[in-house]
């Protein structure tokens, strides 16, 4: 009976696995004229990207192109007025997310990469940074080359991980869901740094309680291109998206919103290097 | 394709790091059970009142709570080298183990409370006739008959325990799930990771309801109403 019992829950499992690729057939701006309302997966713990303010509100540099500049584009491409929607999506969960439809685009602080390639779809990169470290100041860790044999705290299911894990092996990785409980487990000394994408570690020590007590070190030794993801190959919803960015890049409204967030009066300043901007201009050909 | 290379090795490790917590901390849980079980029935109030408060206070606050708890919560009250070292001996498996242990103790404890009621009062009164104190009554004969009695609860309890050890995940421990996720960040193939994940747990589980009914008859109660085969 039990062996019966079991065989049957493996077979309903692979039912199920066999299935799944079956939801995402329809394109994703028909089922934004259909429902009125585009989802997207974010942050709410990644200044200044998405995150949860002083006030309560859902706000940050990726919420803001997609309301400004995407959420435009994909009203015209639907001929009527949509609302925007915005649910928790952490690494770990975010390309689950997105394949079983429970949200459209990824629009948060997701790294450009070829293996994510193979199954997600990237708009135009709209932000650049790299992998550096956030030590209490004074710590020996000055960069990747100092970190062997150091508890090394990082993020589930990042890029820079994934690095740590292949290139470092002498670093002790202690990969934690989301970004408060790693500075948490820095603050208390269960790690001794914490790595992550350099602009994230400014967004964190930003909104420390004291934050001249850490200093972001090191490098890039990792090259981070931030673009939104979407379904694989809908190339109709990826042209409605590249276009709202290319909007953006073209009349100067993404260099505003760039200034709101990174610039010396923004929530993290952070300003844009020659290269980044000649880097963001040339993907539409300038 | 799972079970080869990499993410095979990744799920091996993983299991075997799930088994590793679990056992532990079922071990922890069944002596803090036992002990907690039989102090609630004692005929001395101040015992069954520290049994009770721990029994409540832990099994009431959720496990996610309690992880957090043992490893953020306690390592500063320890003193400077007992903290390094700690750091530097994976805090994270010894703190996700102790949160198991002590919140599935308090649950284990009713199912062991559960048991030594059913064993009449006579049972007891007898023993102390025969000239056994009450520590040696419990000992001898009390315990080892609730035991007996509360092997499928118990075995429900345990395969819990091996199920939210899941949860240390969120304190950084490289058990079962947190593989089956890094496989789908690795490879992005979600469903066939969680899948591969599902299908241990299942045997695992399997094996343990398989190892736990081989008990249950093997040291049945001859004379209580036993139908299992």
């Amino acid at each position: 009976m039990r062996r019966i019992l079991a065989l049957t829950l493996v077979l309903a499992l692979g039912a199920a696995a066999l299935a799944a690729p079956a939801w995402s057939q329809e394109g994703t701006l028909d089922k934004i004229a259909k429902t009125g309302v585009l989802t997207i997966g974010t942050r709410t713990a990644s200044p200044p990207f998405a995150y949860v303010n002083k006030s309560n509100e859902w706000v940050g540099f990726s919420i803001d192109l997609v309301e400004q500049l995407i959420k435009p584009q994909v009203e015209k491409a639907v001929g009527k007025p949509i609302k925007v929607e915005k649910k928790e999506s952490t690494p770990p969960t975010r390309i689950p997310l997105l394949s079983s439809n429970a949200v459209d685009l990824i629009a948060g602080t997701m790294t450009d990469t070829p293996q994510r390639r193979e199954s997600v779809d990237f708009s135009l990169t709209f932000f650049y940074t790299g992998a550096q470290f956030l030590v209490k100041k004074g710590s020996p860790i000055r960069g990747v080359k100092d970190i062997a044999g150091k508890r090394i705290a990082s993020q589930q299911g990042s890029t820079n991980a994934k690095i740590i894990r292949e290139k470092y092996p002498q670093a002790q990785l202690r990969e934690f869901p989301d970004q408060p409980a790693a500075f948490q487990a820095l603050v208390q000394g269960q790690v001794d740094a914490y790595t992550n994408d350099g602009i994230q570690l400014y967004g964190l020590k930003a909104k420390a309680a004291n934050p001249a007590q850490w200093e972001v070190v090191g490098d890039f030794y990792s090259e981070e291109p931030y673009g939104m993801a979407m379904r694989k190959g809908d190339a109709k919803f990826k042209q409605v998206v590249d276009a709202g960015l290319r909007h953006g890049f073209e009349s100067g409204k993404y260099f505003e919103l760039y200034d709101k967030w990174f610039g010396p009066k923004g929530e993290v300043p952070y300003p844009m290097t020659p290269q980044v901007k000649a880097y963001l201009l040339k993907q539409i050909g300038k | 394709m799972l079970w080869s290379g990499q993410s095979g090795h990744w799920l091996l490790q993983g299991m075997l790091t799930t088994l590793a917590i679990s056992a532990l901390g079922w071990i922890l849980a069944a002596a803090l059970g036992v002990l907690a079980g039989a102090l609630r029935t004692v005929p001395w109030r101040p015992l069954r009142a520290l049994a009770t408060a721990y029994v409540e206070f832990f099994r009431n606050v959720p496990l996610l709570v309690w992880m957090f708890f043992w490893y953020f919560g306690v390592p500063p009250l320890l003193p400077e080298p007992v903290r390094q070292w700690l750091f530097d001996h994976s805090a994270e498996f010894w703190a996700g183990m102790v949160a198991l242990g002590v919140y599935h103790g308090a649950r284990m404890s009713e199912v062991i409370r559960s048991g030594i009621q059913a064993i009449p009062r006579t049972q007891f009164e007898a023993a102390v006739a025969m000239g056994l104190t009450t520590g040696q009554a419990y000992r001898l004969v009390i315990v080892p008959i609730a035991l007996r009695l509360i092997v499928p609860p118990a075995t429900s309890e345990s395969l819990n325990l091996l199920k939210n050890s899941s949860v240390a995940l969120t304190i950084s421990v490289a058990e079962l799930t947190f593989q089956t996720r890094q496989i789908e960040t690795y490879t992005a193939k979600a469903i066939e990771a969680l899948t591969a994940g599902t299908v241990i747990y299942l045997v695992l589980c399997l094996s343990i309801a398989t190892i736990m009914a081989r008990l249950e008859r093997r040291f049945a109660i001859p004379g209580m109403i036993a139908r299992g085969r």
